[in-house]
């Protein structure tokens, strides 16, 4: 008595995306890492290309409700690495979750330095890109999920 | 000419069988896409809830608009009280060192720092004579600053910088919000004893520019590129910077102190 997927496609692409978001996050961790450093021994981020990166880092936008944004980051990321631990809707969901309000919430970050803020942060910039890739794979996770088995 | 055989029992159930079970991979199917959307929409309802709390908490910025009460603003002034300032240095002139601090009145930690640091600066080494204090106003957060940084050169005009900065740091509002205008420059120039009209007339004079463009200059030549920033200097020599950003005031003491021997 085997199983029979339904679709073979969705069963082969799933381990893929797991393996792509996981690989993602821990670029966005590691930057957030990098940021979360560098606030609190009060350094300034190397930023080579754009040099907005102090300003952006000492504005109110900094930190939200107390707590530094790169915290918040690091936080997320740990979050999304975590709910990839397990397979199943469930799980999928909650990678979804995390990655959707993360990129909603790095969108706000980026208007913020554009418009508000008239500043660029490299660094910020690399965390929204991450985002935005992740939310991309985190929902088609979901929506290619393999379907469960039948028994014939 | 061949006739089709008829279907014998063991074929009549297989196919009914596979009849079976297309129809159950249908059913499933259905229902697997079914609540792969419900799974997405509420992951997407609750991110958008979370988003949007965090961006009303984000964009209040933790500060109020109303300005600081006309007490935090009297007790800046009074810091400075009895100490001469000349072209935008406080202090004696005899002091030995040169204390240049490069701030952004909308810089939040500059804010800070004036609360943290600037006292005890002020009291252990501008009034024991060791060091002077200057000021190099930046305007790289955005265009309030620019604004806030002329009328910081009508305040200089008139001896009057350093009160200035400090009635500004204590009625600072949201970054680029639009709050540096007449009447808030007017409210700040009045905490810090400065006369407005004059201030605001020098503020649009080339002279004013020429300031900022000075700062811009002085910035980029020691690699300043966040506020506050310290940079030192022993009489008319070279300037270096010993602190910035989240500096506490010890590592900031303990350098002029070094600074102090040499």
């Amino acid at each position: 008595m085997t199983a029979v997927p339904l679709t073979r496609d969705a069963g082969a692409r799933a381990p893929a995306l797991r393996v792509a978001i996981g690989a993602v996050a821990l670029i966005g961790l590691a930057i957030a890492s990098y940021l979360t450093v560098v606030h609190y021994t009060g350094d300034q981020p190397v930023c080579a290309i754009a040099h907005g990166c102090a300003v952006v880092q000492q504005s109110d936008y900094a930190a939200l409700a107390g707590i530094p944004v790169a915290v918040l980051g690091v936080a997320g990321y740990l979050a999304i690495l975590g709910s990839l631990v397990r397979e199943g809707e469930l799980w999928r969901g909650a990678t979804a979750l995390f990655a959707l309000a993360g990129f909603g919430f790095s969108a706000w970050l980026t208007y913020v330095e554009i418009v508000r803020l008239d500043a660029i942060c490299i660094w910020c910039v690399g965390s929204a890109i991450c985002m935005t890739i992740l939310a991309v794979l985190a929902v088609v996770r979901v929506l290619s999920a393999p379907p469960p088995a039948l028994r014939p | 000419m061949s006739t089709q055989s008829k279907p014998t029992k063991r074929e009549l159930r297989e196919q009914r069988r596979a009849e079976r079970l297309e129809s159950e991979r249908a059913e499933a199917a259905a229902a697997a896409r079914k609540r792969r959307g419900l799974t997405l929409l509420g992951a997407l309802g609750v991110a958008a809830v979370v988003v949007v709390i965090a961006i009303a908490v984000s964009s209040s910025g933790g500060k109020s608009d109303t300005p600081a009460p006309a007490a935090s603003t009297g007790q800046a002034a009074s810091l400075f009280a009895g100490i001469p300032e000349r072209d935008g240095v406080l202090g004696k002139k005899s002091a030995p060192l040169t204390l240049t601090e490069f701030v952004d009145l909308q810089c939040p930690i500059c804010a800070v720092t004036s609360k943290t640091t600037l006292p005890t600066l002020i009291q252990d080494y501008v009034r024991t004579g060791k060091v002077k204090l200057d000021a190099r106003t930046l305007h790289f957060i955005g265009p309030d600053s620019s604004t806030a940084a002329l009328m910081a050169a009508g305040a200089q005009q008139q001896g009057k910088l350093w009160p200035f900065l400090e009635a500004f740091y204590a009625m600072q509002g949201e970054e680029n919000s639009g709050y540096v205008n007449d009447g808030f420059l007017r409210q700040v120039a009045q905490a810090a004893g400065v006369d407005a009209d004059k201030a605001l007339a020098y503020a649009r004079t080339a002279a004013a520019q020429d300031r900022l463009n000075q700062a811009n200059r002085d910035a980029e030549t020691l690699g300043v590129n966040a506020t506050p920033t310290f940079a030192v200097a022993r009489g008319d020599g070279q300037a270096k910077v010993i602190a910035g950003g989240n500096h506490d005031i010890g590592s900031l003491s303990a350098a002029l102190d070094a600074e102090a021997k040499q």
